[in-house]
Parts: C-alpha cells; structure tokens; sequence
C-alpha cells in the first residue's frame, strides 16, 4: 500500500483533477439510482403477489396494459435456445428443480448469483493481492477492483431488494454451477494479466446474461433494471480488455453466447 | 486487430440472425395484432368494440413506435459516423500527428457506428418503414456547432463522449419502449457497446487531461496510470436514461 500512496504523490494534481471527476460522477451515479430505484419498485410490487399465490393485475410488457401477465416464461425461453452454451456455462447447467425461484424471479436469483461470484471473484482478487501473489499492484488496478466490486455489489442489492419484497429469501452466495471452476481459475492466476482475463470472462458472461434477459424476462421493470446493467458490466469488459492490452471493443453487438442459463443457478 | 476483426464478424452473424428474429417477431405481432380484432369483434359483439379497439391499438402503435424507434437509432447512428469521419480528417485524431492507436479506436468505431445504422434501418425497411438516412435532428446542430472548434484530442474526445452517451442512454431506454423480445435484445446488444465507446473515451479523456497521453497504447503501462484512472471508465453502477432520445426525435415518414 505503501508503494500505492507513493505513485498517487507523484502525480498529485493529476490525481485531483481525476478525483474531482469521480466526485461529479459519483453525483451523477446517485442520479441515475433514482431511476433505477423506482423501476425496481415497480418490478417489486409486480412480483410481490407470487410467494402468497395471489393473482396479480401486473403491468404486461407483453401482453399490453391490462393484461394479466404469466410468470414462468424465462426457464422455458432458456431451454429453448434463447442463448447461454459456451464458455461460461463450461460448469454444465446442473438444475434447481426444486428451487423457490421461478420464472421472472428465477432469473432474478440468478442474477443476485452472478453479481456475488464478482463481488467474491475481485474479493478473492484483492487478498491474493495483499498476500503478494501479484507482485506489486497499480493504484488504477486497485481502484478498479473495488470500483467494480462496489458496483457488483450495488447490483446484488438490488436484485436481492426485488427477492426479499417477493417473500423469497436473498441470494446471498454466488450460487452457480459454474461458481467452482471460476474461483479454480483464480486460484490459478498469478499475475495482474491472469486474474483480469478471469475478470474479463466473468463480466462478460454478465453482460451477454442480461442482453440475454432483456429479451426473456416479461416483466418491465425486470427487463429494465437488466438494460441499466448490463451497459455497466460492459465497460467493466472495456477496460479490463485495456488493461491486458487486447481490443477494448471487439464486437459491434453485445452477444448472448456466453449468457448463464437460468439452469446454473443452484440456489 | 486481425483477432478483433474475426471477432467482429462472428458477432456480426450473430447480430444479422437476431435482426431476422426480431423482425420476423415485429411483422408476427403486426399481423397477430390485426387478426386479434378481427376475431376480437366476431366474437365479442358491437358492444365489445371498444376493447377490441384497444386490442388492436396497442400493438399496432406499438409496432410504429417500433419503426421510430429504430429510425432515431439510425440518425444517431449516422451522425456519430458523421463525427467521427469528420474527426478522421483532423491532423491529430486521423492526420500524421495522431496516436496510431486512437486513429485505430475511432475507425473500428466509425465501422461499428455504420453497421448499428444498417442493422437499424435494415429492421425499419422490413416493417415497412422509410430508412433514416440523415442524421440525428437535435444532436446535428450541436456537432456542426462543435466541429470548427476541435482543437485538440480532448476537443473531439468530450464530443464523441457525449454522442456515445446520448446513444447508449437511448437505446437502454428503448429496451422498455419496443414491442418484442428481439427488438429489446437488439437495442440491448448495442447500448452494451456505446457504453463501451463511452468508457473507453473517458479512460482516455483522463488520461490526456493528466498528461498521459504516451499512456494511451495497448496494453498501457498499468503502474504509471494514477489511481482514479482505474474508475473512471465506469462512473455510474446503473445507466441512466435521463439522456435518451425521445423515441420520435428521429422519425422519418
């Protein structure tokens, strides 16, 4: 850390300017929750009816308004090709049956899911940094990863709000079948390069899950609390890819190849 | 780059199949719409009228809102490849005192600007719209305003930082304004990648502003990077919409 205070000495004024935009941003992020709150309101109380088997008069994207919307339709659209095979879903999709979460809220819960294994992923990130495994660390590197973790965090929150309003319980653990062979690969990496490729997948994997949910979740607030983050795991990708030095936007469209299917999700 | 482009064209593939999802799925619910009042009124009587009426209202309005939708996109669309075509012929961004890499960045950009356009106006001629071919009506006088004034790097970065924004917000907005899962994955796809425009143009706005400019290379020299550098490309943990285009801005009938 030492050595971190350092190099943030030597370019002071840089470091206020720079601290000065973080500032502005953080007021225009508090901003923007604000949004992001009330469409989580709406997708909670158009859930919150499913843990005490009430009908509802929801608010239909699809079915227009009115309509009395059916939840249950994003398992069936996953199992039915709507994305996730390669390469995040190496862990096989072994199923929930089972699982309190259906529907809507199954995705949901997998989402809570993904943005624990970030938050544990740049956790585990962080210690093996302070144990030296990395050798010595940027001050960018770090603020990265605690940035990125806080924001993970905030996402976890927020999906999780919409579980505990639904009577379900928070999914607090990343409870995915592909949870053991990311932290492996962890556990593997040796270098700042090695763990930002292990970051850059897992952003990825997010950011093709939640394309994949604006097309497969029903509800609206659903569909767009997954359109307000997925552009954030996006940039999240953008610039670890700066920092292990490959093309920072490689593809014109955000794709759903590497999606988590709801099936990996073990909660 | 060669990786990147092979990159591109697999996601390129990938984007031309969900175009034809989505607009097969956007004609079905034109049609689906129509067919449902006609059995709407059979079955439900002259007294049902009315709620068959709203039946048919609401995704028939849906679908050209559908097709305004994409049009906007697509002025937006043009006008970033406008601005960055533009930028090309400036000495510092295109020209022989430009950064290899940033010229590199703002030509991958201009290609993916372009293909965002075509995929848009491919979808807006296949539901039988009219193709926005100009560009975006609210933004262009801001850049043609802008434009004699790019006197540097930072000039043109602060610019392109605003369209990316202005596009990213619009599209994340208009995942909850079309009318199928298709479109929503479509504008979905691509709010990812302005975004990703966006937090590449900040990391490198920092950068310029704090005198790094021998920074700006792939990969950059991690350690001399100042500590905020490492947030700055990702302000907000949710994208606003406050930014987003009015779903008609763009419209051309």
């Amino acid at each position: 850390m030492s050595r971190m205070k350092k190099n943030q000495n030597e370019i002071a004024i840089s470091e206020a300017e720079l601290s000065s935009m973080t500032h502005e941003l953080d007021v225009m992020h508090k901003e923007t929750f604000s949004g992001v709150k009330k469409s989580l309101d709406d997708f909670s109380a158009n859930l919150s009816h499913l843990a005490a088997g009430r009908p509802a008069a929801r608010r239909s994207f699809l079915l227009g308004a009115g309509g009395l919307a059916v939840i249950g339709g994003v398992a069936a659209c996953s199992s039915s090709g709507g994305g996730a095979s390669k390469s995040s879903t190496s862990g096989g999709g072994s199923s929930s049956s089972g699982s309190p979460y259906t529907g809507d809220l199954k995705v949901v819960a997998l989402a809570a899911a993904l943005e624990n294994l970030a938050v544990a992923a740049y956790g585990m990130a962080l210690t093996a940094a302070g144990k030296g495994t990395y050798g010595a660390v940027p001050p960018a590197v770090a603020t990265f990863v605690t940035t990125a973790m806080g924001q993970h965090k905030d996402h976890a929150a927020a999906w999780n709000g919409v579980l505990t309003k639904a009577g379900l319980k928070p999914v607090t653990t990343p409870a995915l079948s592909i949870t053991n062979a990311e932290v492996a690969k962890l556990q593997a990496a040796k270098t700042i390069p090695d763990v930002a490729r292990v970051a850059l997948s897992l952003e990825n994997a997010a950011a093709e899950t939640y394309t994949f949910a604006t097309a497969n979740v029903t509800d609206i607030g659903g569909i767009m609390t997954a359109a307000a983050i997925q552009p954030v795991e996006a940039m999240h990708a953008a610039i670890l890819s700066f920092v292990i030095g490959e093309y920072p936007v490689p593809a014109s469209f955000i794709g759903v190849d590497m999606a988590v299917q709801p099936s990996a999700l073990t909660a | 780059m060669v990786e990147s482009s092979d990159l591109q064209s697999d996601a390129m593939h990938s984007a031309r199949t969900d175009l034809n999802n989505y607009v097969d799925a956007a004609k079905e619910a034109r049609f689906e719409s129509r067919r449902d009042l006609k059995i709407g009124g059979a079955l439900l009587g002259a007294g049902a009228i009315g709620a068959a009426a709203l039946a048919f209202a609401g995704p028939a309005s849906a679908s050209s809102k559908d097709i305004m939708a994409l049009q906007t996109a697509a002025g937006i669309e043009n006008l970033a490849v406008f601005t960055y075509n533009t930028a090309l012929t400036l000495p510092f961004i295109g020209g022989s005192s430009a950064l290899p890499v940033v010229k590199a960045f703002v030509q991958m950009t201009v290609k993916q600007h372009t293909e965002h356009g075509q995929a848009f106006n491919a979808a807006v001629a296949k539901l039988g719209g009219k193709k926005q071919t100009g560009t975006d009506p609210k933004y262009t006088p801001i850049v043609q305003k802008a434009a004699p004034g790019l006197k540097g790097p930072a000039d043109v970065i602060g610019l392109a930082i605003t369209l990316e924004d202005v596009a990213a917000q619009t599209y994340t907005a208009n995942v909850g304004q079309v009318s199928t899962s298709d479109l929503r994955q479509l504008f979905s796809s691509v709010a990812g990648v302005e975004a990703q425009h966006r937090a590449i143009l900040l990391a490198v706005q920092a950068l310029v502003g704090a005198g790094l400019v021998s920074q700006i290379k792939l990969p950059p020299d991690a350690a001399k990077l100042p500590a905020a550098a490492g947030s700055v490309g990702f302000p907000d943990a949710f994208y606003s919409t406050t930014k987003a285009a009015p779903v008609a801005e763009g419209a051309v009938s």
